[in-house]
Formats: C-alpha cells, structure tokens, sequence
C-alpha cells in the first residue's frame, strides 16, 4: 500500500482548488474582479468634449442679385449692399433720393461700408430712388413742405 | 382651459376669413410662384421664420436676422423663448464651449477693475429672476408715414421673459463705482456684419442711475432655462423698459465712461428723436436730436388675431399693455373709430417693468366690419397718440393706438 505522504496531500488540495474554481461559473468562490475597461480613446476622436460653434445660430442665408426688382443699377447695388445685409432690408424701405443719400452716409459712416466711386455711388442712388420711393400715402406722403 | 378653446376657435376662425387681409400667410418659401387660381392674398403673406427652437416668427430680414412676433403669438403671460423676437445688428457669435469661462471685463471709471467669468458672477453675486420687458428701439416703425428707415417693426419687437442673472449694481459696486462715473459703454462679442472685427457691430450704454437701476440685470437665463445663443447667451444686459439696443446681447464688457458713451449705435438719428419737429420725411439736423431712454407708453391686443372673422357679436377681447419706466394706469377700448371709448380690466404687474394683461368685452351693434383699438395711458396721464407723430429718419417712438380688424358673421 502506497503511503499518502505530504506531496500527495499538496498535489490532491490544489488539484481540488483549481477544480473548484475552474468550475464555479457564477464566481462565487472568487473575489472582486476589476470589471474591464476599454482604453480611453484619443481626445480628438471623442465627439463628447466638442461643441459645434454653430450650434443655435440662424441659417445661413444668401441672396442673388434676382431678389431685388429689375432695372439700371441693380447689379452695382446687389454688390455694394449684400456684402453686409441681405436685400430684405433695403426692399423694406420706402425712401425719397434724399432720404436714402443719407442712407447712403449712414453705411459709410457708422457702418463701415467700404468706400464707392461717386459714379457708382449716383448710379446706385438713383436705382434705390426708383424702385424704392416712399409708397405710404395720407399724412406726409404728400407733405407741402417737401416740395 | 377658456382661454385655450377660444384661441383655437379663433384660429380656425382666422382660416376661414381668407378675404380679409394681414392674417393670411404664406407658408411658402420667398420667390416661389403660386399657380393661377391660388388665393393672391396668400402670395403676399410675409416670410415665416425657420429655426430650430423657435416658432414662426415673421421675418423682416434674414442677414442680419430679424424677426419679429405677431399680435396673436403675444398672448401668455410671460412670453415662451420659442415666440420672442429676434434682434441682431451683427453676426451671431460662436457658441461657446464652456460658457462659465466667458469673461467679461468691468473698467473705466472703476477703483478695481475686473475681470469675471460668468461661473464667478453666478456664484458671486445674488441670483435675481424679475418678469421684465425687452423692446427694440424700432417697435412701430412700420406705423410712420412717410417710411421711417429700418427694418419695419409692427408692435412685435417686444416681449416679456423671465429672466434670471446678477443685478448690474452689484457688480459695479464690488468694481468700486468713481465719482467721476457718469455713464456705461456696453461690448458684446457679435462681429460687425462686415467681418471686419476691428470694431464692433455696436456699443450703447446708460446713464450711471439706470445701469444701477436694481433690475437692470448681467442675466444668464431666460425662462428658468440657459440664455439661448440666439437671445444673447450664454450672458446679456438687460436693461428693462429701454430701447433694446442698450440690453447688450453676448455681453464681453461694460466700460464705465466719465461721459455719455459714444460708441456705434449712440450718435447721428441713431436712437435718436428729433428734438425740433421736423417734417416727416426730410432728412433733419442729427445735432437737433436726443437719445431714446425709455420706450413710450403701449397695448396691443393679443385675441382676437388682425383679420379674425368671428360669429358672435359679444367680442371677449385681451392683450397687454406697458409703458417703459411707468406702470400702466387704464387701457381703453373703441369700436368706433375713437368716437366712444370703454375702460378694460387692467391688471397690475408681477413686477415693475413687466406687461400688463388687460382684458374687455365689449358687445357689438349688429354683423359687419369693425375695427378694435385698444389706448393704453400710464402712471403720469401719458396715453397713445392716434397716429405715430414725432416723426425722425429712423423711426423711433412709433405708438400709436393699437388697432385690429374683424369680421362679425351675420
């Protein structure tokens, strides 16, 4: 009969160990595990930590030199009033020749229009004068203190 | 529950009144040609705002945008962000990416001038929330004739948020304010339509005693919720019942001047009123002028809507009505173009400088047309003019008495 020595004893216990843990799917025999965590990606991929710029603003808006009313000028005024503000605003205004010069200044002045050739400058003038003119009637349409 | 039943009866009531005019509009895109046949009025309408977060407000210029609310949208109480009007003289700037890092610098005229980020002025000052008016300088241009210059406000370039922020005299007073103060210059960071960013798109300011005023406010809410981009966030003055220009939008600094500040947007007719009539149409003396502080007194009914054609002769009308530094007083009502007037139930304000909701009923002769106007007169007796007077090239101060047209069926 083959003695059980210390050897035996060692070999069997941990046999018995690895058994039991090899077999306990549910890891109630384990302690903790670290539970898996994928490695960080890199900054500039992470979409979280960007914020779109543009996020709340209008859209964007564009004209063409169609949107204003046909006639001598419309392309020198297209050009010269869109590069700040849509043609919206100017078709709003029902001004006399006089009125929209010093419309004209205004831009010059406190809105930093660039500077226009005085040709360029009468010819655009007379295109707002015409297809722009006052057009609300009664009270100071025809006021006798503008002749 | 009322309230909400007869605004949709009046909604559908303003569909069937297709003959009558204004409340027709398109919901075509600008430009596109309408098949023969279409009703014309429905061609004319104007264009209708598009925009995430906000409601179909009606557009007076896409750059820079504008767009204002129309009567019928001003009926809750404290105006939704979604129906307040939009008003930009520049380019709208970036959205920041982390808004309590915005600084704004506090000079001039200061023992301690400083720079905040807005997480600081949150955390550092008392956080306030007042019901409070914003108005564009140009409401009512649209009513002067001849045309005054400038987009072409109806009564909607105006409104009554909630806004929460710091009050701007809590600020001024750490920053130490000098005897010498006698104004403040207002920067926000909107680029000049033009890109050019050497200067900015405009910078008004106030008086030293309003910018101290205890509800004008460095506000970071509006509504319980952040400042949209669009309103000015993350962080904009708003300096109440005063032309809006001065209620800075993506507020950057406040310069306080030993004299009245003379940035872009404070001199010519520019937030000006003729000081000397002139006649409407001429092109005045921009040195005969003064600054426009408060706006002046009005209503404006907000039910029925313009062009509402209704079934019964008992007319259940509503709106609201204010007066910029004043508490509205009375707010009469004529069906008869003026000639007999009937007083509304005016209700006070939640605070100073917000609305007034004044509700009437009024019953009515017979069926047929009439035309609603709604006077409006404050704590001083200063009441609405019957047309805009005052004329000035660029059109402030335009408000005259509120007036509506409906249809009673037969």
């Amino acid at each position: 009969m083959t003695q059980l020595n210390i050897t035996h004893v060692v070999v069997i216990s941990l046999t018995a160990v690895f058994l039991l843990v090899a077999l306990d799917r549910a890891g109630q025999l384990r302690g903790p595990q670290p539970t898996y965590t994928p490695p960080a990606a890199p900054a500039a991929a992470a979409p979280v930590a960007q914020i779109d710029p543009d996020k709340g603003k209008p859209p964007p808006h564009n004209d063409t030199v169609v949107d204003l009313p046909d006639g001598k000028g419309r392309e020198v005024t297209f050009y010269t009033c869109t590069a700040c503000h849509g043609v919206a605003l100017i078709k709003a205004q029902g001004l006399t020749r006089d009125l929209w010069d010093s419309t004209f200044d205004l831009m010059l002045e406190r809105h930093k229009m660039a500077p226009v050739k005085p040709e360029e400058r009468a010819e655009i003038l007379d295109y707002l004068a015409e297809q722009f003119p006052p057009r609300r009637k009664g009270r100071g349409g025809d006021n006798p203190f503008l002749k | 529950m009322r309230r909400s039943e007869t605004w949709k009866a009046s909604r559908r009531n303003v569909l069937k009144g297709a003959g009558v005019a204004a409340a027709g509009v398109s919901l075509l895109p600008a430009g596109i040609a309408l098949a023969q046949g279409t009703a014309p009025s429905a061609a004319k309408g104007p264009k209708l705002l598009e925009m995430e977060g906000k409601a179909k407000l009606i557009v007076l210029g896409d750059k820079p945008l504008n767009a204002e609310t129309p009567a019928e949208m001003t009926d809750d109480d404290v105006t939704p962000t979604d129906k307040f009007f939009i008003r930009n003289n520049g380019l709208v700037p970036d959205a920041p990416a982390d808004a309590k890092a915005w600084k704004i610098k506090i000079d001039g005229e200061v023992d301690k001038p400083m720079d905040i980020t807005l997480g600081n002025l949150m955390s550092r000052f008392p956080n306030v929330s007042y019901k409070m008016m914003l108005e564009c300088g140009g409401n009512g241009r649209s009513f002067f004739s001849p045309e005054a210059r400038g987009n072409q406000w109806t009564n909607g370039g105006a409104g009554c948020a909630e806004w929460t922020g710091v009050r701007l005299a809590d600020v001024l007073k750490a920053a130490g304010v000098k005897p010498s103060a006698v104004y403040t210059g207002h920067y926000g960071a909107d680029p000049h339509l033009s890109g050019d960013t050497s200067k900015p798109s405009i910078s008004r300011g106030v008086p030293i005693a309003k910018a101290m005023e205890p509800h004008t406010l460095i506000v970071f809410k509006m509504n319980g919720k952040d400042l949209p981009l669009i309103h000015g966030g993350p962080v904009r003055l708003i300096v109440p019942g005063w032309a809006g220009s001065s209620s800075t939008k993506w507020l950057t600094r406040i310069w306080v001047r030993d004299k009245q500040h003379d940035g872009p947007g404070m001199g010519g007719f520019s937030y000006r009123l003729a000081k000397t009539p002139i006649v409407p149409g001429s092109k005045g003396d921009e040195k005969d002028t003064v600054i426009l502080e408060a706006m002046p007194v009005r209503a404006v009914i907000s039910f029925p809507a313009d062009g509402a054609k209704l079934a019964s002769k008992k007319l259940d009308l509503r709106g609201h009505a204010w007066a910029g530094e004043n508490e509205v007083k009375t707010v009469d009502i004529s069906t008869d173009y003026g000639v007999t007037w009937k007083p509304a139930k005016v209700d006070a304000p939640p605070n100073k400088y917000a609305w007034q909701r004044f509700t009437a009923s009024v019953d009515l002769p017979s069926a047929g047309y009439y035309e609603v106007w709604a006077k409006a007169t404050d704590s001083k007796g200063v009441t609405q003019p019957f047309v805009a007077g005052n004329w000035n090239p660029q059109g402030y101060g335009g408000n005259p008495i509120n007036r509506i047209r409906v249809l009673i069926a037969s």
